[in-house]
């Protein structure tokens, strides 16, 4: 029973430090839209060490994947919404992502500089 | 149409797997007759899903900024927690096992327990579901004329297709596995699917900005398996593979090991008593 009691503590501590966390410093905010199963703009530069908001509108008829294995993000924004994708501060260089449903045309990168 | 044929593929395998094992396992207890409730659960997942790619439009308010997380979130924390209670009492069940060797028993199983199976296919069809009617449901309106559209979409139907046969031939050998080994082989695969799934579901509230990722990426891994692989995209639908994952998610996903371990100990220790 204490044992499990400490769990608790300890996931509870967490929670605490991850909420304290996740509300503070500022961000930059990027918009994308997807179009005809492209991205645009395609390549968008962000601060580095910056927290980052992108927020992406598909005026696709098409719901589309936005996936980043090296942003580790992927996210099914459906036709006509606005999707939001927080990131962490990034170091300097460049991060691929593409459209899962559409990979052949839907491409972009972020570059952090 | 290979693209497509891949995409779906893929998914069909990860929900597959999930409605696979649960029908050896009702099978190996002697319990083939209730079948029904694990495919009425995938049954009601391809309508649900069917439902919400559907009516998207009118889901908008709900799935808009980060809605869309929240939910896949809940929807794997729901899975998450089914499957552990899945992997408890499997493990349960492999002690009254008596014989090392026998191939299959007669054990009893409760309306409550089918009842968490046909979550259990529930929630691991339509967490596929979804994405993959949304993904074919795009192939038909961007293709405008028959002729483009009918290779993607015959291929997408094609990937469904192959992913159940593939699983269905898949658990025909595991089926011919002792009950005490297949338990044993079971128990792992849904303990880090689960573990998996919870990782996924905290990496949802990291992407809508509801959980701080604490250090990402804690480390790289996409040298030694990269999702955009063959089968690392398939590691990472079953069990959560991230190349460059949260330092968030990697403390859960490693977590939940040792607390379901000392979980089950508990249970063990309680009936000992």
């Amino acid at each position: 029973m204490i044992r499990r009691k400490r769990w608790f503590q300890a996931g509870l501590a967490l929670g605490v430090l991850a909420f304290a966390f996740g509300t503070a410093s500022a961000e930059e905010e990027i918009r994308i839209a997807i179009k005809d199963h492209r991205f645009s703009p395609s390549e968008v530069r962000v601060k580095a060490n910056t927290k980052i908001k992108l927020i992406i509108v598909n005026e696709d008829a098409a719901a589309e994947e936005f996936e980043s294995f090296s942003l580790n993000r992927e996210k099914i924004i459906r036709p006509g919404q606005t999707a939001t994708i927080f990131l962490p501060p990034l170091k300097p260089g460049r991060y691929d992502f593409f459209g899962e449903f559409h990979p052949d045309t839907a491409k972009g990168t972020v570059i952090a500089e | 149409m290979l693209g497509t044929f891949i995409i779906t593929w893929r998914e069909t395998i990860e929900a597959a797997l999930i409605v696979g094992i649960l029908l050896t396992f009702l099978n190996k207890i002697g319990q083939s007759k209730q079948f029904r409730f694990v495919y009425w659960g995938a049954f009601w997942a391809v309508l649900a899903s069917l439902v919400f790619a559907g009516f998207s439009n009118y889901l908008a308010v709900f799935f808009r900024d980060i809605g869309q997380d929240i939910f896949e979130a809940a929807i794997l924390f729901l899975a998450t927690g089914v499957l552990t209670h899945m992997v408890v009492w499997m493990h349960h069940n492999a002690r009254e096992i008596k014989g090392e060797l026998q191939h299959q028993a007669e054990l009893a199983i409760s309306k409550n327990q089918l009842w968490a199976l046909a979550t259990l296919a529930f929630v691991g069809v339509f967490r596929e579901g979804v994405e993959t009617v949304l993904f074919l449901w795009g192939l038909f309106l961007q293709g405008g004329a028959f002729e483009s559209m009918a290779p993607p979409v015959t291929g997408g139907l094609l990937g469904i297709g192959l992913g159940v046969l593939m699983t269905w031939l898949f658990f025909k050998g595991f089926g011919h596995l002792d009950l005490r080994p297949f338990f044993k082989v079971s128990g792992i695969i849904l303990i880090f699917m689960a573990a998996g799934m919870l990782s996924s579901g905290i990496g949802k509230l990291v992407t809508a900005g509801l959980v701080p990722p604490l250090i990402e990426p804690i480390w790289n891994t996409s040298w030694l398996l990269s999702e955009r692989s063959f089968i690392g995209s398939l590691v990472a639908g079953i069990f959560g593979y991230r190349s460059n994952p949260s330092l968030i998610q990697a403390i859960v996903y490693l977590l939940y090991f040792p607390v379901t371990i000392l979980w089950l100990r508990r249970q063990h220790h309680d009936l000992a008593q």
